[in-house]
């Protein structure tokens, strides 16, 4: 809306013409929010999240450490299609599968952990930022990502670790045998320990 | 009584008070605000829930493309420099010193070793047309190894000279439908070489334990 500059009708013969001193900012606002928004579209302002993951070291051995009570383990299959196969323990493990919704997984994991709860009760542990003693129940998870599963369901995973608070948890490679028990849950799981063995030592 | 005359002046506003918020926007997102950088592959980021923000200090990146293609970019043109003469020393690839600046300078690449003179050959301004075949990660000819190696002793030295103050934060950026296999392979290549620690980039995701979705579980 430029000003528009309207003659004066009675002015004086000898008066000096009155020139205005303003100026029409109009396209320089205009050039201001242009600039502005080619900024807005070109830029990132914020900074990308991250999500630490830390993995065991594989040079290091580990003292010899109290083994986990099978009934606390429960192991989480990431398989093909979003979905996920879970099993509790080891010896005569029955198969389900689930999905990565909040009804899902989180539903399965918070089970168990009520489960553990009541079966063992609440345990000493030592916090390791403060060193303070305190009391707690835990159950060990593993995660085992096969080979037809996507990125996704590992972050998934891993994020439900987060969302449940889960303390002690695992990324592992899929056995052959828990591949075949995918394929064939009525088939069972006949693990030795050994197979497992190095499963629970690690965060 | 004369009639009252109707003003003639056209209806006009004040721009100036317009004129001064726009470019006060205009400095503050100049000044805050980074450059989107040119990414050589198109990423989309799972999301989760975690709220950590990715630290300000130089980051070596390693990305992985939906179909498993590894790339890798690191901050710091000091470094990238030195890094790539260790690399020309330790796997000969007869690069000439023009071709170690236009190293230092560019961003992320994602060419075998035997590659990555005619890549550098390119004008930047050409690079989106060069196919790149991605990183070989596998076990036969693990080449992200001594890439990761290497460039974080070069980072290393960096900072013994004064040059950088941050050792570097080794960042995995992959696309949600990333097979599991890239992301093993990557991740096994930086546990064998005793990288144990590292991030995921993501992007966000309401928390259903603030929100109150859901009770929150037992500590």
């Amino acid at each position: 809306m430029a000003e528009m500059q309207v003659k004066d009708s009675g002015g004086g013969k000898g008066k000096p013409k009155k020139m205005s001193t303003r100026v029409d900012l109009t396209p320089m606002v205009d050039l201001g929010f242009l600039l502005i928004t080619f900024f807005m579209l070109t830029t990132t302002l914020s900074k990308p999240q991250i999500m630490a993951l830390v993995m065991p070291d594989k040079d290091v051995k580990l003292p010899d450490l109290e083994p986990v009570k099978e009934s606390k383990v429960l192991t989480l299959l990431l398989g093909p299609n979003d979905k996920v196969y879970w099993y509790e323990g080891i010896t005569d493990a029955k198969l389900d599968s689930t999905d990565y919704s909040a009804e899902g997984l989180r539903k399965v994991i918070l089970n168990k952990m009520d489960k553990v709860k009541t079966q063992h009760g609440m345990e000493d542990y030592k916090d390791v930022k403060t060193q303070e003693d305190r009391k707690g129940s835990f159950i060990n998870v593993i995660i085992k990502p096969t080979k037809e599963s996507r990125y996704k369901n590992l972050v998934d995973a891993l994020d439900e670790m987060a969302i449940t608070h889960v303390r002690y948890y695992v990324i592992l490679d899929v056995s052959e045998l828990e591949e075949k028990f995918i394929k064939n849950p009525a088939g069972g799981l006949n693990f030795t320990p050994e197979d497992q063995v190095d499963a629970s030592t690690t965060k | 009584m004369p009639k009252v005359k109707p003003h003639r002046k056209a209806p006009s506003i004040d721009m100036t008070a317009m004129c001064d918020v726009a470019f006060l926007l205009l400095t503050f997102f100049m000044l805050t605000a980074k450059a989107k950088p040119m990414e050589l592959v198109q990423v989309d980021t799972p999301s989760s829930i975690s709220e950590t923000k990715l630290p300000d200090v130089g980051t070596l990146t390693i990305l992985v493309g939906k179909d498993g293609k590894v790339f890798l970019d690191m901050a710091g043109s000091h470094t990238r420099r030195e890094l790539i003469e260790q690399m020309n020393t330790q796997y000969p690839m007869s690069l000439t010193e023009k071709e170690m600046v236009q190293f230092a300078n560019s961003g992320a690449f994602g060419v075998p070793r035997n590659r990555l003179k005619s890549w550098l050959d390119v004008e930047p301004s050409q690079r989106d047309k060069f196919v790149s075949p991605g990183i070989p990660t596998d076990t036969i000819d693990n080449q992200l190894a001594p890439w990761i190696h290497n460039a974080r002793l070069a980072q290393f030295k960096m900072k013994q000279e004064g040059k950088v103050k941050e050792e570097y934060v080794i960042v995995v950026k992959a696309d949600q439908d990333t097979p599991y296999k890239a992301i093993q392979d990557v991740i096994n290549t930086l546990t064998d070489i005793n990288v144990n620690k590292f991030n995921l980039i993501t992007s966000m995701e309401g928390d259903p334990n603030k929100a109150g979705a859901m009770g929150a579980p037992p500590k």
